[in-house]
């Protein structure tokens, strides 16, 4: 539920046609091609979506989709 | 005359502040800039900490004006400069290259304003949630390193968007540039490339002569397939730097070739083969004057500019 919101967010920003391609591993910057500028909006939307708050110096430590997905479900809980 | 909230926060009489550039913006221009009325900025650049030390320490002895340190987010002393710019209680740090999220607190607590530059609506929403002071909206139109959006279309759209300051640089010269910023919704303004062309500036002659000679499209972009594009003036390096980059030089090999390269031009005047960063408004430059006759022109022609625009109400 959380990861599908993720990528349609992540989908959004970037443009991308067709998001069932992009997996927990996907990286934003190595396989979306997101620049630094990219990641701190992605990031900032994921924080109103799930009104969680995302330090940056906690953001630099994702190296995937799936980083973000479990740092957001561990804030939830 | 164009008091602003950034005036306050500041606490300068012009919203008026010179731009971080590096082996340029020296004690001695900072100086001239703040006595004068603006705010004048020391620039870090990749300098090492006791260097940035010195500056800092030379301008404290100079003035009483408040002044503020540009530190480099990529340099790589950059932890002991901030550790200097700290101990020393600047007034004022403002930040490129990078997102400087991290420090902001330890600024704040010893009441330094924290003025980030931004190239972005999100980047700007977020420093002001982090507690950043005001903003830089820097256009692309600016020198030295860069980003795509220009002046004209950023500074609006962030200065509707969030509520501290905004204050909007590349590509303003004269009163009419300030006017259009403050138009533009900006509560100030950075101006870089025209204090080089200050009696005060300490960079080489033939550096502040080379941007005199400057005409409208000489101010060129190169570097980009390096993802840090940087605009200079035309000279013998950059047309080189551009043929080397058509052939597909790698970022690393640019990145080599590029080092040492704007000393080489501002400290050392050699202009054909250093890199003369300069932003597009080189052009309008035909003169070098005191900061002081440089602020004040501003504010006067903006003043008149205001008077004869008003006529068409």
């Amino acid at each position: 539920m959380e990861f599908e919101k993720i990528v349609k967010i992540i989908g959004d920003h970037l443009g991308l046609d067709d998001v069932s391609k992009v997996k927990p591993e996907t990286s934003l910057v190595k396989d979306l091609e997101a620049d630094s500028l990219d990641a701190v909006e992605i990031i900032m939307s994921i924080e109103d979506e799930f009104d969680v708050e995302i330090p940056d110096e906690d953001a630099e430590q994702f190296n995937n989709i799936g980083d973000i997905l479990n740092y957001v479900k561990a804030k939830k809980e | 005359m164009f008091h602003t909230k950034l005036c306050d926060i500041l606490n300068i009489k012009y919203p008026i502040i010179q731009g971080g550039m590096a082996w340029v913006a020296t004690a001695e221009l900072a100086v001239a800039v703040s006595e004068a009325g603006g705010l004048g900025i020391i620039a870090a650049g990749n300098a090492p900490a006791e260097v940035v030390l010195k500056e800092i320490k030379k301008a404290k002895k100079m003035t009483n004006k408040p002044f503020g340190v540009n530190v480099m987010l990529l340099s790589p002393f950059i932890d002991e400069v901030i550790e200097v710019v700290l101990a020393e209680r600047v007034s004022v740090i403002t930040t490129g290259a990078g997102n400087p999220s991290k420090y902001i607190k330890q600024f704040q607590e010893i009441g330094t304003k924290v003025i980030p530059v931004v190239p972005s609506i999100a980047l700007a929403k977020r420093m002001e949630k982090l507690g950043a002071d005001a903003v830089i909206v820097e256009g692309t139109e600016a020198g030295g390193h860069i980003g795509e959006l220009t002046t004209m279309v950023l500074v609006p759209q962030i200065a509707s968007e969030i509520k501290i300051p905004v204050i909007a640089a590349g590509g303003i010269a004269d009163g009419r540039g300030f006017l259009a910023a403050l138009s533009l919704g900006a509560d100030g303004v950075q101006i870089g490339t025209m204090f080089i062309c200050s009696t005060e500036c300490t960079a080489h002659e033939k550096y502040k002569q080379k941007l005199l000679r400057a005409k409208d499209r000489d101010a060129i972009v190169t570097a980009r397939v390096s993802g840090h594009p940087v605009r200079v003036l035309k000279n013998k390096f950059a047309k080189e730097l551009m043929k080397l980059e058509e052939e597909g030089i790698t970022k690393k090999e640019l990145e080599e070739i590029g080092a040492g390269k704007l000393r080489l031009a501002a400290v050392d005047g050699d202009v054909d083969n250093g890199s003369v960063m300069a932003g597009q408004i080189a052009g309008m430059i035909k003169n070098i004057k005191p900061c002081k006759e440089l602020i004040e022109g501003i504010i006067i022609e903006a003043k008149t500019r205001l008077d004869s625009l008003s006529k068409f109400c």
